[in-house]
Parts: C-alpha cells; structure tokens; sequence
C-alpha cells in the first residue's frame, strides 16, 4: 500500500495545527476554488445579459417542468448521500451501500433528464452558437454536467471501496465519504443558483 | 507523538521509477520542477531570442537558424509578421506560466516549504506528483503547438478577443491553460493545507520564515485567482470551438466578411476575468522570490531582519490588495471614469506594502556584518533592480501618464524590471542558496560571479533601453519598429538591447555549466554550510525520505543571529539552548 | 488514533437524520415557491431580488446543515469568508457595464443600442466617442 510508505499519511488524522483533517481541509479549499470558478461565469451571465439588448424568459425557451423535476432530483440525491454519511458513521455497511447506490441513481437520473433536455434543443437545431443566452445556458450546463460526472465517479469508487474490507475498515474511510459528501452539495448549490437564473427569472 | 516519519527506504527499496520519475517525495518533485522550468525558461528565452533579431534588424534573414523554419514561417530565413506573433504570445507565456511560477513555486516551494516547517513531506503526496504530471504535459502541448497546422497562439500571452478568437493556434493554447490552470491549483491545496496543518510543534505562525511567509499569500493567489480565468479560458474555447459569442461583439466584420456567430458578446469581459487573474499573477511571480532574498539576506547580515512582522503583513496586504487592482491594465481599454479612478488609487495603495518590503529588506543592511558571496550578491542585486521595477510601474497605474505610455515599450520594460531583474535575479541566487541543501555540495564561486556579473549587467542592458524607447513613444505591437518613422529616433537602442540580449545567453553557460558540473564534482559541504537558522538546515543534506530522523520542535522565531552572550552567531530555530 | 475517541470527541457532530428530513422537506417547498414566483409576472428587478433571496435560503441550509457549515471550525469558516470577499470583487467588472452602455463600437450596435429619442445625453456620449474609436 502507499499509504504505508507515505510518511504524511500518518498526519491524516484528527491531530492536526488546526484541528481538522488535512482532507478535510484539502476539499474545502478546492470548493473555494470552485466558487471563484462558478462565480465568474455567474459574473458573466450578469455581464452579457445587463449588456445585451434582449434575453429570453426561461419559461418560453426551456423546458421548466423537466429542470424542475431535475431540481428535484439532484436535492433528493444531497438528502441521499448525507444519508450514507450517517450510515457510514454509525459503521452500517449495508446502509452506507443501499444510500449511496440511491445517490449514484439519482444523480445518473438527472444525466438522463439532462440528456433528454439537450436532445429536444439539439432536434430544433438549436446550439451554443444560436445566441448569447444560449451559449450561457448550453455553457454552464455542460459545466455543471462534467461536475456530476465527477461526482458520480467518485461516488461509485467510494461505493466499491465499501465492498473492500480494508477500506472500510480504514479510520481514514468517513473522512473520505464526508469530502465526497462536501463536494456533491457544493454540486447541488450550483444547480439551485444555475435553476433560477437560466430557467425561471 | 504522531510526527515520527516513517522514511519507506527502510520498508522497502524504491524502484528507479518511484525514486526519480513518478516520486511522491517533495524533494524529488521540487527538483523535477526546477530542472524542468529551468529549460522552459530557456526555451522562452530562445523565442526571444529570435524576435530581438527581427527587432534589431528588421527584414534581414535570421543568422545561422533562419534556414530552418518552414517558408510561410520565415521565407528565405526572414521572420513572417505571423511567426513573430506566434513567438511573442508564447515567450509570454511560456516565461510566466511555464517558468518563473513553476519554478517560483513548484520548484523552490516544494523543495523548501516543508523543510522550513519541519515537515515530514506535504500533505497530499501523490496530489504533489499529480501537480507536477499535470504541469509536464501541459507545458508540452504549450510548446507542440508550434506544430499545430497555423502554428502557435497569435494574440499575445493576454490573448485578447476579438483577435484571439480569430487567429489560428489559440484553441491548443487554451487547452494547455486549462491544463496548467489545474496543476497550479492541485499545487496550490497542497501548500495550504500543509503550511496550515503540517507544521512541527512549537512553529507558530510568527515563527514561519518570511519565505513560508510568501508561499503561503502565493498559494491563496493562485487559489482563488486562478479559477476565473478557468472559467474565462472555457468561455473562449467555446467561442473558438462551438462558435459561440460570448466575446463577440455584435456586427464584427472581420477583412470585409461579417462574422459568422450570433454575436452579442463583450470582448471586455475577457480583459476584465483576464486581468483578474493576471495582476494577482504578477504577485505569485514576485512574493516568493521575495521571501528568498529576506532568507538570503537575513542569513549573510547575521542579524535579524528588520520588521519581520512589517514584512510579513505588507505580503498579507498585497495578496489581499492584488485582487483590485487589475483594472489598471486596462485604462485605455475603455472603463468608466468612476471605476478608471477607483483602480487608480487601489494601484497607488497596493505600492505602499511593496515599497514596506523593500524598505524592510534596505534597513535589514543597516549595521550587518555583511558577508558578500554569491547568494547575498544576487539579493542585493534585486533590491536596487526591483525598486526600478516598482517605480517605473507607477506611472503606468495613474491614468494620465500611462496614456501616453500604455501601448509602448516602456511597458515592456516596466514588465521586465519587475520579473527578470527582481524575480528570475532572486531566484538565481536561491539556486546557489539552496544548492547545498540540494545536493550535498556548493556551487563553484568564481563561474558564480561570471554569471552574476554577467547576467546583471546585460539584463539592464536589455531592458534600460526599452524604458527609454517607450518614453520615446516607440509603440511595442509592431513586427517592424521601422515602419513607423518616429520609432526611428530610437531604434539604436533595439540594436544595443538585443546585443545585450545575446550576451545574456552567454552569461548563462557558466550557470549551466556550474549547475552539473557541481551536482557530481562541487567542493562537499556540511550540514549547515551558511551557519543558517531555519529549520531546512536541521537536516542532512539532501534529506533523506522523511526529512528529519527526528520531528524538530521549534523554539524560537526564525532569525536569532548574533544573539548577544552566544558563542555561534546564529541561533538554529530548533535548539533549545 | 482509534474510531471510538473520534465519536466521543465529535458526538455533537453526529448525523441528525431527522433534521436532514426536515431540511429536505423546506427544499422541496422552496424549489416549488421559486418555480411559483417566477409564473406570477413580477417586474425583472423583484424577480431576480425574490429569486436570488429564494436560492440563498436554499443554498444556506444545504450548506449550514447537510455540509456541517453549522459548527464547523472556525478555519473553515475563515477560508469560506475569505473566499467569499474575493468572490465580491468579481462584481467590480458588472458595475463598469452598468455604468457605461453600448459598449459595442460598430456604429450600428451604437445605433441599436441608442435609438432616436432615447436619453439626449447619452446620445450625446455615443457620438462623442465616435470618434475616438475610429481613430485608434
């Protein structure tokens, strides 16, 4: 193992300057950068819509029902993996697997509904190329797409993980599912700022 | 205690791969780093190289290596108006993303950071690795779009829209920045969590040496400035790629054909997440060679600095200040008159911390038994050329003057001041600081004045002339300074500057030379070769995996020298007595 | 260090299942009041006001209670903050484009954008810059 010849890994608990963990920490100052990252594309959203001499209504180009039932979804899904947390916690295995597997669907759900949206605008011949709103739309989408992706990875290897004995067992495993957790809210907060902002206002 | 490393070499052997290659021991990344930009600030250096030619001698075919570009390239070994483009977009690039901030931070950063805190390594090993792999092929795809069919990115290292969009080559430029975006950032978490976390008992925060100091506001830049021009640079690459508009004005008309995309765009916005990014850049290419020259010149005054806390809050207030004053690149870009006045006197304030620094670093000398070898000279060297560098910038931050100067080369040589004769000068002499902990071995003195000499002297030979040819008005976006007769005045500087540029190159061979050469053959030097007091000297040279056989506890601030009623004149942070 | 100390030590920061519930169920009713507000035509600058307070109700909870912001360390919430602050200069470039319009130069952007009897001065200002542009 690496974690064994890794001398830095034995400071990977509670017993830190700051008192908490260095992944932890490590997550936290990634979604610090991930809020610099959205923020300047909400930035630009403002920037072009206040500078452009007209902007669609979410309602009358979009499909508002399939994004809210989206919302939906990806909210379901924050419940569903702060679930396995809880499970993790209490060290219940079958728990952990039955909340994240939700988690993994749910998010994998909100893929296919995204999917579906994109195919509908796509079919009309409609693209990022159409016009501004539409490249801001297709843009922060797609973005927030490839972050579910990412999550449904990390989702789906922490969800193997727990079939593997001595990763269970690992002290370092509840941190891992709570960083995993951290990100996939921060996922989830993105969607309920990028929901009204391009569907409904 | 739970600091005892548990170095791997005892478990098991490492393989050459583990060992050299894809190593997850700081030391080993920090040196892979430093080799690394090293060679991409050559190769930057080069590109210069070739267009200081064309500078010099407009429409004369490029000596010895003109033959071997490609003819639409430069035809009959005469440099096209599209390759010098192409050549001055990547030697920007390439010198600030690939070289000095790698080097900066990747190199010096890694190597030093964990050492100075008593680290057993940085906190996410194998991040550091994936830092460093991600940075390799970035760098790479940099460099291999020069292959690209339309060559290399046309539109300078800002990459302005609407041109940027237009021009062929941006799209493999964009891509690497992505890239490198990511490696600064997994760099950046990195150094955070380990200054924050990892650092050994009894090192408090007003215990950190000023260079732990720096690396630490650096890596908050680079945390949070990078992302936006992240975001910026996908938003661009969805306009070159998917045709979209997000920096297309609207009606564009490009040589007598109306653009193809909707439209509606703002190519300010670009200048705007651009710069955003960028002048907090200029900060992470300055603060940690900073924070070497406070090290270097602390340790050969043997006293302590002067205003360790001073130096340490004005870093704090310049990373905070950096993030508002971009605006100033961008005053004759079109900005409301309000706002324009706003980022003047953001700039105006942000110099007070950086004249702070300077002062500190000026008054550190102040009673000194100074001693003069190479590191010290390299330090002193920047406080003078950096002051030039800092002052000739503030006529660019009040909108009057810089009017007049923006779009000349007294810019360029502003730029210059700041970054090769401050930053690159002071990273110099870390290498001759630092080479004993390196490898064990000191650095040849003599061929070390032969390149501080040389390199000094030539750097401002370099770029003396470009301050008095911007003030001259010679404008610096041309491919031909003669095609416009008021340059013509000043166009013997361009001759003595790129002169000067080519003895710059021969003042690196004795460094290249000194810097293998020593590596194997270098006089063999102890543990504590400069009598120093921070904790990387605490340590053999070089440290074993693990670093230190036994968790340092730190007793004191970092530079107690000549504490009166001590035998040794330094005071080494992790002896009790 | 052993599971059990951590537990004993962090027994506050044990999951509250029968909170995450209820912060689900306010979710879902905010999620329909948003898509509500948005159906009564409302003038743009309360939409976007109710709309934006909505969201941050939203994302304060899922940030305050399911990612533990609640009670977290204080380091955390100092790196948030700071983050945050950084955030808000991005607002900066907004104001610029507030406060100049018609920041496209081709004349007839300029024209769309400043149609006859608009604001006379600044009618005024568009013309003036004309000029300027076109010599640069």
């Amino acid at each position: 193992m690496s974690q064994a010849q890794n001398p830095a890994a034995i400071m990977n608990n509670q017993d830190t300057h700051s008192g908490v963990t260095n992944a932890k920490l490590g997550v936290w100052l990634f979604l610090a950068s991930e809020i610099m990252l959205f923020a300047t594309l909400f930035t630009s959203y403002i920037v072009l819509r206040m500078a452009s001499t007209s902007w669609p209504w979410g309602w009358d180009v979009l499909n508002v029902p399939l994004a809210t039932l989206n919302t939906v979804i990806l909210i379901s899904s924050s419940v569903t993996i702060v679930m396995a947390y809880a499970k993790a916690y209490d060290k219940d295995k079958g728990g952990f697997q039955k909340w994240m597997a939700a988690t993994i669907l749910l998010s994998l759900g909100f893929l296919v509904v995204k999917g579906f949206e994109y195919g509908h605008e796509f079919g009309l011949g409609i693209g990022p190329h159409t016009s501004v709103f539409y490249a801001i739309y297709f843009t922060m989408t797609g973005l927030h797409g490839i972050h579910i992706l990412g999550g449904i990875a990390v989702n789906a290897g922490l969800l193997y993980m727990s079939t593997v004995d001595g990763h269970w067992r690992n002290p370092l495993f509840l941190g891992r599912v709570e960083g995993a957790g951290l990100y996939w809210h921060f996922v989830d907060i993105v969607w309920i700022f990028l929901f009204p902002a391009l569907y409904l206002l | 205690m739970s600091h005892d490393p548990h170095g791997s070499a005892e478990h098991h052997p490492l393989t050459f791969w583990e060992r050299y290659v894809f190593s997850v021991d700081h030391k080993v990344i920090g040196l892979q780093y430093l080799i690394t930009s090293f060679i991409f600030l050559l190769v930057g250096f080069a590109l210069m190289g070739l267009m200081r030619w064309q500078l010099a001698w407009p429409g004369t075919p490029i000596p010895f290596f003109g033959g071997l570009f490609p003819a639409d390239l430069a035809p009959n070994g005469v440099m096209s108006g599209e390759f010098y483009n192409s050549l001055g977009a990547m030697h920007g690039t390439i010198m600030v993303f690939l070289g000095v901030v790698p080097l900066a931070v990747g190199a010096y950063g890694n190597y030093v950071l964990p050492l100075q805190i008593g680290a057993p390594d940085m906190a996410f090993p194998r991040m550091n690795m994936m830092s460093y792999w991600t940075y390799l092929p970035g760098g790479i795809l940099m460099l291999a779009s020069f292959l690209m069919p339309g060559g290399a990115a046309q539109s300078g290292w800002t990459s302005y829209p609407p041109l940027s969009i237009i021009n062929p080559g941006q799209t493999v430029w964009l891509l690497s920045m992505v890239i490198l975006i990511t490696s600064s950032l997994l760099g950046a978490i990195n150094f955070l969590v380990t200054t924050i976390n990892m650092r050994a008992p009894g090192m408090s925060l007003w215990r950190m040496p000023v260079f732990v100091w720096a690396q630490f506001v650096t890596s908050v830049l680079l945390l949070l400035a990078f992302p936006p021009l992240e975001a910026a640079s996908i938003l661009q690459l969805m306009d070159r790629v998917f045709h979209t508009s997000f920096y297309m004005p609207k009606d564009l008309v490009i040589l007598g054909q109306a653009y193809a995309g909707s439209g509606g765009g703002q190519p300010l916005l670009w200048q705007h997440l651009f710069w955003f990014l960028a002048h907090p850049e200029v900060y992470v290419l300055v603060l940690p060679p900073m924070g070497i020259v406070a090290e270097i010149i602390a340790n050969n005054t043997r006293k302590p600095l002067h205003g360790y806390k001073t130096l340490v809050l004005s870093m704090v207030a310049i990373g905070v200040m950096s993030f508002m004053v971009w605006a100033h690149h961008m005053f004759i870009s079109g900005m409301s008159a309000s706002l324009s006045n706003f980022f003047l006197v953001t700039t105006m304030i942000i110099s007070v911390p950086s004249v702070a620094i300077l002062t500190c670093l000026i008054f550190s000398l102040k009673g000194g038994a100074i001693r003069y070898n190479v590191p010290m000279a390299f330090a002193l060297a920047f406080l003078p050329l950096f002051g030039i560098g800092g002052l000739t910038g503030l006529p660019l931050g009040l909108t009057v003057t810089d009017i007049y100067l923006h779009d000349t080369y007294y810019v360029i040589g502003h730029f210059h001041f700041v970054v090769v004769t401050g930053s690159i000068i002071a990273l110099m002499g870390g290498t001759y600081y630092w080479f004993p902990k390196w490898y064990g071995r000191k650095m040849n003195d003599k061929l070390g004045w032969i390149h501080f000499w040389g390199s000094v002297i030539t750097m401002c030979g370099i770029f003396g002339p470009m301050l008095f040819m911007g003030m001259g008005g010679a404008s610096r976006r041309l491919y031909d300074p003669t095609a416009q007769l008021h340059n013509l005045p000043v166009q013997g500087w361009n001759v003595v500057a790129t002169y000067s540029a080519y003895l710059l190159a021969a003042f690196q061979l004795p460094f290249i030379y000194n810097f293998f050469n020593s590596m194997w053959r270098g006089e063999k030097t102890p543990e504590n070769p400069w009598q120093a007091t921070t904790l990387e000297w605490a340590c053999p040279s070089p440290p074993p995996h693990g670093n230190f056989e036994k968790t340092p506890t730190v007793y004191r601030g970092p530079y107690e020298y000549s504490v009166p009623g001590r035998k040794d004149d330094f005071w080494m942070q992790s002896d009790k007595n | 260090m052993s599971a059990d100390t951590d537990a004993a030590k962090h027994d506050e920061h044990r999951p509250n299942v029968a909170l995450y519930v209820k912060v689900f169920a306010a979710l879902m009713v905010l999620t329909l009041v948003t898509v509500a507000i948005s159906k009564i035509h409302l003038p743009p600058a309360q939409a976007v006001a109710l709309g934006l307070f909505v969201a941050l109700i939203k994302a304060g909870l899922v940030g305050a209670l399911f990612m533990h912001l609640w009670g977290e360390n204080k380091l955390i919430h100092k790196a948030l903050w700071i983050t945050v602050g950084f955030a808000v200069v991005l607002i900066l470039p907004i104001i610029d484009f507030v406060l100049i319009s018609g920041r496209s130069t081709s004349p007839m952007a300029v024209a769309d954008q400043h149609p006859a009897g608009h604001d006379t001065d600044k009618d005024k200002a568009g013309e003036a810059a004309e000029p300027m542009k076109a010599g640069h």
